[in-house]
């Protein structure tokens, strides 16, 4: 199939969706490309945090006015992805109450509004926190469901004219005379050829750029670095949870809906495609982050998973903690004599927007364009409502009464909400339909639900011919995240899911007569 | 106990539906989730920060038999209690069920005038007025009084309670106006097997209270009761209870859920009258000795609050050493009433269709008279079967031979 | 509180233990923190599921040939054979347990897959070589743990979705179905809306839910009221076919006087040098300790609490026994959840002797009078290998035999 438009955007990330919408909303047409589904690089593989900027005020000024702008901005365009927790960076005894001092000076001179809380009202409002810590300084950090804001993104996009293919990979750049003249892409599931003719094309691609790059002779320097993060079954505090010291591996804690994510830790990594906790740093996580909610040591973990950052190399290397979480807008006309191709790399999920005004700005002004950004105005669609837990729980009691049967339980997802997002787009992989709703996000992680999913795709007569070969894909992918974590009650849940799958259903091959 | 406390139970849950399996709400009614939804489920979905919107938590028996089946131990009935208590602070009770909570109140009065008002509880008018009015359902008959109250029988019987070893008697409010013979019959026996039975000063155990989520009324109730129970401990005796749901809440509910100071120390000394016999060697051979034979075919139902007690059926293997009773278990799992729960209005058809599988596994026995320990169930098997209805103990001492 | 066996655990090895120890004429205490695996995993008696030749015996016998540390090979062939009688003696007519040709049976499944099993109740046995295409199969509007379609869509059968009579609006759960299943009448109404959507086939196949208490007889009423045969599927938990025989099970033990104490946990144990005195259990705020003669550990592994998972190892809670285990929690799996291996914590549990008594790493046993029954035992892996009942039944037999020094 032959398309043609103005900018083609390989990445369905934040930053490629949010590049999308600004063009679209510029009414610059635009072909987004991504290869899996959207969200499910970075983008959907990280904290979920709505940084107030205060984790930068020392080290990195710039990235912390930028997190507080955005972080405004958010407020008002993406209310419905967000949840207005507030954050708290508790001083430990180990660390002492100097950084304290300079973390609030960094905070007036960037604008973050920072309160001091006494040790005392800081457990008033977080009871969980150590018992021995010395104070906090509470900040406008958020929470934000990243899969839900790059999908409104995309959505928004095509809404205006954008035409977004998932599923979709760029496998070659198309360049003649030093320009670029767009890309060929294939389709992984519907196995259809593209072959996409633009003006103008973006490497929005994050850790998988210089594997774009390569065949056309590219490449940017960049470090690998893999982090992994713990979720827990329930939600251990209300604030995101900092601790006061310089960045660093396991210091925060981020509640997202009914789970709180305990994160990072920071691992060299060369292939962005295998990501994996390994039991080492869960239990690094676990320890350290214990410290500061000394009740993780009793929580369930339910899942491990781990999201590879791209960061940008700019000179001597002093750790992966210490390369900038800034990004950068890669010319390369200037750099590389290859003329319309830039390539966005850094950055963090909270600036994805400013990310992709520049990159858009730039496109403009390259292709000699009227019109500026619009993005930190208009307010993505379906932002006046937002089904918070209280909601959802409300939504129990007239699913008991009603035509609704709950599909899943852990975290009370309806036949109802499935069949709309079914209705809604073509949604080829089981995951996509998972990233679309919190289905398979709690307890059981899936156990029981997604068979029922199956089901019910069944039933719409919309299943895939081997539904049992997709049910057992999903558990492969789904242990990926279980066994690191595996012991007390996710371990006896897991002798249970095992128990009907293997056993029951007998889905490692059916017993012989 | 506060939430930071109860918050960790929902990492226990496995999911695996046991609890599904035994629950009687939710077998009945798609109203109510269920224990591991009503429970850890939506425990999960709560902010104690925030007002309470799970209005199906009401429809919870508080019959804790999700927690005898569950192997995870999942304290699923005390979260629903805890969670009970946060959504009826915050919508009010009705002043029906600050009526039902506190009939205790009424007691002496509604004995002293026993011959007034039981035809006035029967009578039309007043059930329409109550049905109308209050929703306390108009097809459900209130226990009419006994004009001597046990607590009357008691002090003015002839020949006082004798014997060496001394028992205190919890004998409830229920028996106290409603069912007199079960206590005298709880008496009759711990003499036969030589006990001398005082009756310490006591209250409401509370339960009704804590039912109904007011957990500072049952701690009042149960402090008094305490009080009066730690002169007895003290002196090395032992109270004996008939009912297993006051059983259950002075024995168990008052240091788990109530955490009442001196509440650990007595349940050690607190017994069904059933296991206080069955363990006690003398009581074992002085009731052997004197069973005479009992031409009679009875069905034991074992009350919900008795298998939460969790001390076996020694009601069962007692009464199946009777000679001539031919004894069965009543295949069911709850009688549907609970307490107050059965009379309201809103929740009378559950109660029923609950009740109803009762009825039919009786049916298919076919019994003289049904056994069971617990004054709500024998209140609602008479009403849904028909047949009589009496407490094991009773049947006890008619075995004995020494009815009245 | 005295007793000659107290067996710990309610699965369906502690059953069968109380059971042999009971008709053994010994006073039985069987105690458990909930009620086990049977309601929620249990349908059929599987015993081998990868048997592949024509008697199960022999196959049993290859398999004891090959591994030697195995529950079977500890209780034998004919200690098998005893035990399935023993538990078979349980379920007259018309709810029973049979092996059609004295081997394994391929059951269908709620993931429309074949489940091999060796003793089959009554109620599933018309799913057996089934004409597929001849067959409908039924699912529930509202019942959100099956679907026709899935199922017939895999064994190439016509799957339908029918409303449920006399069914709330909304979901309705397994028990609640169940429960209609024998309430008067409803088999006429269901097989009403059967017909409805009948098409000439010859079967009906339905999920595993036609009652607790009289499943053969709800059947009989649906097969004479559709002039179909009808049969029932094993789904996800609970399971109510588990459910009927752990309710066999408790009514048998009760009326032969058996102690039943259901919900709460052994906590620890008295024992004197190498003997086992008693267990004591913990019903907040109360401990009773409860002395025995013998004692049978049937706790199950990790889903049933016989075993203990921390971050840093295993433990068996009761008696702190010594466990065959692998050596750190990073060699507990495999990388693939569908490996072509078992996961090597799957072997690891109690280690027995012929005696079935719990032996430390030398073989020596631990207590005299202490036994160890079901899957907490090490050296079997009854997923994979689809005996999870056989090995419940025949070691739960063989374990109370043993300490009834029969």
């Amino acid at each position: 199939m032959k398309l043609q438009t103005e900018v083609l955007v390989i990445g369905g990330g934040a930053t490629g969706a949010g590049i999308a919408r600004d063009l679209a909303l510029r009414g610059i047409p635009v072909v987004l490309v991504e290869k899996g589904d959207y969200a499910s690089g970075a983008s959907g593989r990280n904290q979920g945090l709505l940084h107030s900027g205060g984790r930068y005020v020392v080290n990195d000024p710039e990235s912390a006015r930028e997190c507080i702008r955005e972080n405004a901005i958010l407020r008002r365009i993406a209310p419905h992805c967000l949840e207005e927790t507030g954050g708290l960076f508790v001083s430990l005894p180990e660390d002492g109450l100097e950084f304290q001092k300079r973390f609030l000076e960094g905070c007036l001179a960037a604008g973050i509004p920072a309160r001091n809380l006494s040790a005392a009202e800081a457990r008033e409002i977080e009871p969980e926190l150590n018992p021995s810590l010395l104070g906090a300084v509470a900040v406008p950090d958020g929470a934000v469901d990243p899969f839900a804001l790059v999908m409104e993104n995309i959505r928004d996009a095509c809404a205006r004219g954008a035409k977004c293919l998932s599923h979709t990979e760029a496998c070659e750049l198309l360049t003649k005379d030093g320009w670029v003249k767009g890309a060929r892409a294939r389709g992984l599931i519907d196995k259809e050829d593209y072959t996409i003719s633009a003006s103008f094309v973006v490497n929005a691609t994050g850790a998988w750029a210089n594997r774009l790059l390569g065949p056309a002779g590219l490449s940017i320097p960049m470090a690998m670095s893999k982090g992994s993060m713990l979720i827990t079954n329930r939600r251990i505090s209300h604030r995101i949870i900092n601790r006061l010291r310089p960045p660093g591996d396991g210091d925060i804690v981020v509640p997202n809906d009914t789970v709180s994510i305990l994160g990072t830790t920071s691992i060299r990594s060369e292939d962005p495609d295998h990501s994996e906790a390994t039991t080492r740093e869960v239990s690094f996580l676990i320890r350290e982050l214990a410290r500061l909610l000394p009740v993780i040591k009793e929580t369930r973990i339910t899942r491990a998973y781990a999201g590879i950052r791209p960061l940008l190399q700019t000179g001597a290397d002093h750790g992966d903690r210490s390369l900038s979480r800034g990004f950068a807008l890669i010319d390369h006309g200037q750099r590389d004599r290859l003329e319309n191709l830039v390539s966005i790399v850094g950055g963090k999920l909270i600036t994805y927007r400013l990310m992709a005004e520049k990159v858009v700005d730039h496109i403009s002004e390259k292709l000699g364009l009227a019109g500026s950004a619009t993005t930190h105005l208009i307010p993505l669609p379906g932002a006046q409502g937002r089904h918070g837990l209280k909601e959802r729980l409300k939504g129990l009691a007239a699913a008991a009464g009603a035509a609704g049967e709950i599909l899943c339980e852990c975290e009370l997802v309806t036949r109802e909400e499935i069949e709309g997002v079914l209705k809604g787009e073509r949604l080829p992989d089981i995951q996509d339909i998972l990233h679309r709703t919190r289905l398979a996000k709690g307890t059981c992680q899936g156990g029981f639900c997604v068979y029922r999913l199956l089901g019910v795709l069944h039933r719409l007569n919309l299943a895939p011919d081997d539904s049992n070969e997709i049910l057992k894909g999903f558990l492969e992918e789904r242990w990926k995240g279980t066994w690191p974590v595996l012991w007390g009650a996710a371990l006896r849940e897991g002798e249970l899911i095992e128990s009907i799958y293997k056993g029951l259903f007998q889905l490692s091959g059916e017993g012989r007569v | 106990m506060s939430i930071k406390e109860i918050k960790p139970a929902c990492d226990v849950c496995v999911r695996c539906a046991t609890c599904m399996s035994i629950c009687p709400v939710s077998r009945v009614t798609g109203r109510f989730p269920g224990p591991k939804q009503a429970g850890p489920g939506a425990e999960r979905f709560r902010n104690p920060g925030e007002s309470s919107v799970d209005n199906w938590i009401e429809l919870c028996l508080g019959c804790r038999l999700c927690e005898t089946v569950c192997s995870s131990g999942v304290p699923v009935s005390e979260l629903n209690l805890l969670a009970r208590a946060k959504y009826l602070d915050e919508q009010g009770r009705p002043f029906r069920d600050w009526l039902l909570t506190h009939s205790h109140r009424l007691n002496g009065l509604g004995s002293l005038l026993a011959p007034l008002v039981n035809p006035l509880l029967t009578s039309r008018p007043v059930k329409w007025f109550l049905d109308r009015f209050l929703r306390i359902d108009g097809r459900m008959n209130l226990p009419p009084y006994e004009s001597v109250s046990f607590r009357r029988w008691f002090r003015s019987r002839p020949g006082n309670s004798s014997g060496e070893i001394t028992v205190g008697y919890f004998y409830g409010c229920y028996i106290n106006v409603h069912e007199v013979d079960v206590g005298r019959a709880t008496v009759e026996v711990l003499e036969a097997c030589g006990r001398k039975v005082i009756l310490p000063p006591q209250d409401c155990c509370g339960i009704p209270l804590l039912g109904h989520g007011d957990l500072a009324g049952a701690a009042r109730l149960g402090n008094y009761n305490l009080r009066s129970f730690g002169e007895l401990i003290s002196r090395g005796e032992d109270i004996i209870f008939a009912s297993p749901s006051c059983g259950l809440m002075i024995r168990h509910e008052y240091d788990r859920i109530l955490a009442l100071p001196g509440a650990r120390e007595a349940a050690g000394h607190i017994f069904d009258i059933f296991e206080y016999l069955s363990l006690n060697e003398d009581c074992r051979a002085a009731l052997s000795r004197g069973l005479s034979p009992l031409d009679k075919k009875a069905a034991y139902f074992v009350p919900c609050h008795l298998k939460a007690l969790n001390i076996g059926l020694p009601a069962f293997e007692l009464l199946s050493l009777i000679p001539g009773l031919k004894l069965d278990l009543l295949e069911a799992d709850c009688c549907g009433l609970a307490g107050a729960f059965g009379f309201k209005k809103e929740k009378y058809d559950i109660s029923q269709a609950i009740g109803r599988d009762l009825t039919r596994a009786a049916e298919r026995i076919n019994p003289d008279i049904i056994v069971s320990e617990c004054e709500g169930c024998r209140m609602q098997i008479r009403s849904l079967t028909g047949l009589e209805v009496r407490h094991p103990v009773e049947v006890l001492r008619d075995a004995l031979g020494s009815r009245p | 509180m005295r007793f000659d066996v107290i067996v710990i655990g309610l699965g369906l090895s502690g059953l069968m233990a109380a059971k042999t120890a009971s008709e053994a004429g010994r006073r039985v205490l069987i105690v458990g923190k909930g009620i086990g695996s049977l309601g929620i995993l249990s349908n059929t008696v599987d015993i081998l599921g990868r048997a592949s030749r024509d008697s199960l015996k022999e196959d049993v016998l290859a398999w004891i040939g090959d591994n030697p540390r195995h529950p079977y090979a500890l209780a034998g062939w004919q200690g098998i054979e005893e035990a399935l009688r023993s538990f078979v003696s349980l379920f007259p007519p018309p709810y029973d347990f049979s092996a059609p040709g004295g081997r394994n049976s391929l059951i269908p499944t709620g993931a429309g897959t074949r489940h091999p099993a060796y003793l089959v109740p009554a109620t599933m046995l018309g799913g057996i070589d089934a004409d597929w295409g001849k067959t409908l199969i039924v699912g529930f509007e509202g019942f959100k743990d099956f679907f026709a379609e899935y199922v017939a869509h895999h064994l190439k059968a016509r799957g339908i979705t029918i409303p449920l009579p006399r069914a709330d609006q909304g979901g309705i759960t397994a028990t609640a179905i169940a429960r209609l299943m024998e309430e008067p009448g409803f088999t006429g109404e269901l097989a009403y809306g059967i017909k409805k959507r009948w098409a000439g086939e010859e079967a009906v196949g339905l999920p595993a839910l036609l009652g607790v208490r009289s499943p053969a007889q709800v059947l009989r009423e649906l097969e004479s009221e559709t002039k179909l045969k009808v049969f029932e599927i094993p789904i996800l938990p609970p399971s109510i076919p588990g459910m009927r025989v752990f309710n066999r099970f408790k009514g048998h033990l009760l009326a032969r006087g058996v102690r039943l104490l259901q919900g709460q946990a052994v906590v620890s144990v008295l024992r004197e040098g190498r003997r086992i005195k008693g267990v004591t259990v913990y019903h907040a705020p109360l401990s009773r300790t409860f002395t025995c003669e013998a004692c049978i550990l049937a706790t199950g592994r990790f889903l049933g609490g016989g075993l203990l998972a921390d971050e840093e190892g295993i433990r068996e809670p009761v008696f702190d026994l010594p466990l065959k285990k692998p050596s750190s929690r990073g060699g507990w799996f495999n990388k693939r959840f569908f490996s072509t291996s078992v996961h090597p914590l799957h072997f690891a549990g109690v280690m027995v002797n012929e005696k079935f008594q719990p032996v430390d790493g030398e073989g020596k046993p631990v207590f005299e009078n202490l036994r160890a029954a079901g899957t907490i035992m090490a050296c079997h892996s009854s997923i994979e290998e689809t005996s999870r009942e056989g090995i419940e039944i025949a070691s739960g037999y063989a374990a109370a035999r043993r300490a009834c020094e029969l």
